[in-house]
């Protein structure tokens, strides 16, 4: 299995010794060695039934498979990078906050209820799972890892939300009101709740 | 060595004394003490060739010079600055566009691409979208280079070809020849490629910088 190496905070250095890893195309800065990259299709698993339901959900993350002997950098629009370590449990992502992910874990595409619709992230949204290791991106500047408990439920903003972990109900919530019709609102009329426990990832900057 | 000092990602100090110049980009400065005067730098040290070559690029980036006594403040529109030492063991090549500042001690030149690759040479240029001239710094000396997301410096050696994403590539230093490579097969035409099909490819001696990104500038 391979080691995901951070160089500074925003470049993922990654060491190939034959085997493979996928990442978001277009994703390579720069390689040494014998590398070659191959379109992986998108995200949402194998086979034709994943091609369909990535027609119909627009849940598109593009993926490239790049494998052989040799050290490759990654890095996308500046963003921050994450790298979390999955052990057989679950990452809800989203798609284009993907880096690169190790060749090993399964990614599917599941629903996401209403919150797609707002976020404009579409109804859907990319599952991970499996034992790997997962780098995500956050935009605007280092990511925040927050903690939910039965106790203590988080609501995040939606276009801030990165990706999720462990055993946590997502809700969507609004708050629409008269307010909001005459032009009144705050601003946050939809979130997201988490319930359960776990730990949820957000961003800086929202989308 | 160099005499530039960061004073964090994005702004560089550099101390100015007679017979030690700096030539920067226009607009650059950010803040003086001292007994500074700045001036434009109309014809740049490449003589009437780097003229020629000036006009041609066509995106030649205006300069000025500090003189006087005292520390001026370089920085650019919120970009990361990378500061490379440029030894005399080989030219640093740099985009003209991201070179902000250097110690006038440094020769510049416009260097036309074609002379260094043939037809490869004039392809990576339109490839890259850095033009056909790129900017070169002889001697012995320090350049502070803009990128976005800051830069990590991947070493070249002989055993050691290293392959660059055109738009994530920012600056190499040493005794390195560039050479693009296209892997361009019948899945890119299909629109099912890898995003990948053409890479720089450096050999030789010396250090490439990466920036975080694959933003032009």
């Amino acid at each position: 299995m391979q080691a995901f190496r951070l160089n500074g905070s925003r470049i993922l250095e990654i060491d190939l010794h034959g085997d493979a890893v996928r990442a978001a195309t277009g994703a390579m800065i720069a390689y040494t060695g014998d590398v070659t990259f191959r379109n992986a299709g998108m995200g949402g698993g194998g086979g034709l039934r994943a091609a369909l339901k990535q027609k119909a959900t627009g849940e598109s993350v593009s993926l490239m498979t790049c494998s052989g002997q040799g050290t490759v950098w990654f890095a996308k629009d500046a963003m921050e990078v994450l790298v979390v370590e999955l052990a057989g449990d679950t990452l809800k992502v989203e798609s284009e906050q993907i880096l690169a992910l190790s060749d090993k874990l399964k990614t599917d595409v599941a629903f996401a209820g209403l919150r797609g619709a707002s976020s404009g992230q579409g109804l859907f949204t990319t599952t991970v799972t499996g034992f790997g290791t997962v780098a995500l991106l956050s935009a605007g500047g280092p990511p925040i890892a927050l903690e939910v408990s039965p106790q203590y439920p988080l609501v995040v903003d939606p276009d801030s939300f990165i990706a999720s972990q462990g055993q946590l109900h997502q809700t969507f919530v609004t708050e629409v009101s008269w307010r909001n019709l005459i032009g009144e609102s705050s601003g946050e009329a939809f979130s997201l709740r988490f319930d359960g426990s776990g730990v949820v990832y957000i961003q800086p900057e929202e989308r | 060595m160099g005499i530039f000092e960061q004073v964090n990602g994005k702004v560089v100090a550099v101390p100015v004394s007679p017979g030690r110049e700096i030539l920067a980009r226009r607009g650059a400065m950010l803040a003086y003490t001292g007994n500074v005067t700045f001036s434009p730098v109309h014809m740049g040290p490449g003589g009437a060739g780097g003229m020629v070559g000036r006009m041609l690029q066509g995106e030649q980036v205006a300069m000025m010079v500090a003189q006087g006594q005292g520390t001026v403040h370089y920085g650019y529109r919120g970009l990361y600055i990378t500061l490379i030492d440029v030894d005399g063991s080989g030219p640093l090549s740099v985009e003209a566009d991201r070179l902000v500042a250097h110690e006038a001690a440094l020769q510049s030149t416009v260097v036309f691409l074609g002379s260094q690759g043939g037809i490869r040479g004039a392809v990576r240029g339109a490839v890259s979208g850095q033009g056909l001239f790129t900017t070169q710094l002889h001697g012995h000396g320090s350049a502070a280079v803009l990128s976005h997301g800051g830069t990590i410096a991947i070493p070249v050696n002989g055993m050691r070809p290293v392959a660059v994403d055109p738009q994530a590539y920012v600056a190499h230093v040493g005794q390195v020849t560039v050479d693009v490579s296209a892997s361009v097969g019948w899945r890119d035409a299909v629109g099912r490629g890898s995003g990948e099909a053409i890479q720089l490819k450096l050999t030789g001696n010396g250090t490439v910088y990466v920036q975080a990104s694959e933003q032009k500038l």
